[in-house]
């Protein structure tokens, strides 16, 4: 590794990939610098991608990319030991809005497409730091090895340790990020498709609280793919240290759930993978964004929307990266990559869905580290259900009914809680 | 392997696909400082059980295993974790991420 290049990309994932090809293909020369072996084998993310931002992107992607099954069935369950109570949505739409998929063969996909504008890409380096001159970023640092470029362009994901050893990140802290824990369950295509009520190529998207983390924060995750499930639990880690139970037990538990059992029965396990997650949204940034001669995009800069039952991290990537690779040509037009020229990128950030939406659900995080959307809640539904369904003589009307089930609970903290949920989620 | 049972944590890391560096990436750095931890919720949060109870209130760490996730050195309420990346490319190699 040496040289000198226009740009260096530190981390080969789907914000990397994203700004090397956009860059490369306007002629800048770019070097993406990765730990992995190849690019995709470190990355983890539950399931699923939202394809807007490849319709812009890489319109032929329906083509191309490595789709699993496309998601037309919504779940979403709050789930105690014996019961459960489930929304399911099903359309027979088949507009292409979002698919499950492997990140590391999205990952890959997105390489090649880096690889082809021009983009070069050094796999099985970690990079130690960033080289830092007079205030300013000049190149990247791994061992005794330093490369330099113009401007330095951070995509290394959540666990940013190159933004930390730098000084421009604080040490990363529990209350930002969730663990997440998946296993990859080999099924028979036929299985999955019966199992979950899907045809050919449809795909579920399910997510589950209560139970699967122990009536923490956090919740479990299925996705269907062609011939495997992916399965997981996700825990915040603000709320980690009150877990009673192994978090390796906990997505064991789960898939040992009578829900669940019998959905994965006969299944062979592929992978067991764990990753953390940006929360918070925004209030996971690092005190800058851009700075002289960087810029940080992806889930190192806290682009991930986390909306409880909608999360979406690939399309903050990729369209992060997208602006950052327009930030850049714009700063080069100027002739200057200071701090001044790169504000560029967070007013371009502004006017893009990535500052729109997160600034959007600003409060959304405040709202889901509320222990009782997690405990109380889910077996309120369940119990006032179970209830009502148990006829045995006795007249119980709804209203009643809610107010025998719901123990601790008062109907102001319901009331309260449901208009926090539905105005900032 | 049948999923229909409890499945030991060992086993299910044997699905991955590893290149396994001998030269841990991450170090406990004051074992004194774990004795005296009361939380120690590296025991608990760990993913693929690196951290173990060891003799005299003490934490034992084996970096194989690693999912590379990070929880460790996040959770660890006296900082006392060394945390790097395995050298050029080694550690967990995931195919199904």
């Amino acid at each position: 590794m040496s040289g000198k290049f226009d740009v260096i990309v530190v981390g080969a994932g789907p914000a990397g990939l994203t700004a090397a090809q956009q860059l490369a293909n306007r002629g800048f020369k770019v070097l993406v610098v990765e730990r992995g072996k190849k690019p995709g084998s470190k990355n983890v993310f539950g399931g699923r991608i939202y394809a807007h931002v490849l319709d812009k992107l890489y319109p032929e992607y329906v083509k191309e990319a490595p789709v699993e099954r496309w998601v037309r069935r919504e779940r979403i369950t709050m789930m105690t030991e014996d019961s459960w109570t489930t929304i399911d949505f099903e359309t027979t739409k088949t507009e292409h809005r979002s698919f499950t998929a492997y990140l590391t063969n999205f990952v890959e996909w997105l390489d090649k497409k880096a690889e082809s504008a021009g983009a070069v890409v050094i796999p099985e380096i970690p990079i130690d730091s960033l080289v830092i001159r007079d205030g300013r970023v000049v190149g990247v640092r791994a061992g005794n090895d330093e490369v330099y470029g113009d401007v330095v362009v951070i995509a290394e994901g959540i666990n940013r340790l190159v933004l930390e050893r730098s000084g421009l990140a604080p040490k990363l802290s529990p209350e930002i990020v969730a663990l997440g824990v998946k296993e990859v369950i080999k099924l028979d295509r036929n299985a999955i498709n019966e199992r979950f009520g899907l045809d050919e190529d449809e795909g579920l998207a399910w997510v589950l609280a209560g139970y699967p983390t122990h009536y923490l924060p956090g919740g479990a995750f299925i996705y269907t793919n062609k011939e495997t499930i992916t399965l997981g639990v996700v825990l915040y880690l603000s709320h980690g240290y009150q877990l009673d139970t192994p978090v390796h037990e906990l997505v064991e538990e789960f898939r040992l759930h009578p829900l669940i059992k019998r959905l994965i029965k006969g299944g062979q396990l592929l992978e067991y993978s764990a990753h953390l997650t940006p929360v918070a949204g925004l209030n996971a940034s690092p005190p800058n964004l851009y700075g002289n001669g960087y810029l940080v995009i992806g889930d190192a800069a806290g682009f991930l929307l986390h909306l409880g039952i909608i999360i979406r991290g690939v399309d903050f990537a990729m369209e992060s990266g997208r602006v950052a690779a327009e930030a850049i040509t714009k700063a080069h037009d100027v002739g200057k990559y200071d701090a001044e020229t790169l504000s560029i990128y967070g007013k371009l950030l502004e006017e893009s869905f990535v500052l729109r939406e997160l600034r959007a659900f600003r409060n959304a995080h405040k709202v889901l580290i509320e222990p009782r959307l997690y405990s109380d809640y889910v077996r309120l539904i369940n119990k006032v259900l179970a209830r009502y369904f148990d006829v045995d003589g006795t007249p119980r009307r709804l209203g009643s009914t809610l107010l025998e089930a719901k123990g601790n609970v008062t109907l102001m903290d319901l009331a309260r809680d449901a208009i926090r949920v539905v105005m900032n989620l | 392997m049948s999923l229909d049972r409890k499945v030991p944590i060992e086993e299910r890391l044997n699905s991955n696909a590893w290149d396994v560096d001998q030269r841990p990436h991450i170090r406990i750095i004051d074992p004194e400082q774990c004795r005296r931890c009361d939380k120690k919720p590296c025991l608990y949060l760990c993913p693929a059980r690196c951290y173990t109870p060891g003799p005299d209130e003490t934490v034992l760490f084996s970096h194989a295993g690693c999912l590379e996730c990070g929880t460790c050195r996040v959770v660890c309420p006296e900082s006392n974790i060394e945390w790097n990346y395995p050298k050029s490319g080694f550690g967990v190699q995931y195919r199904f991420g």
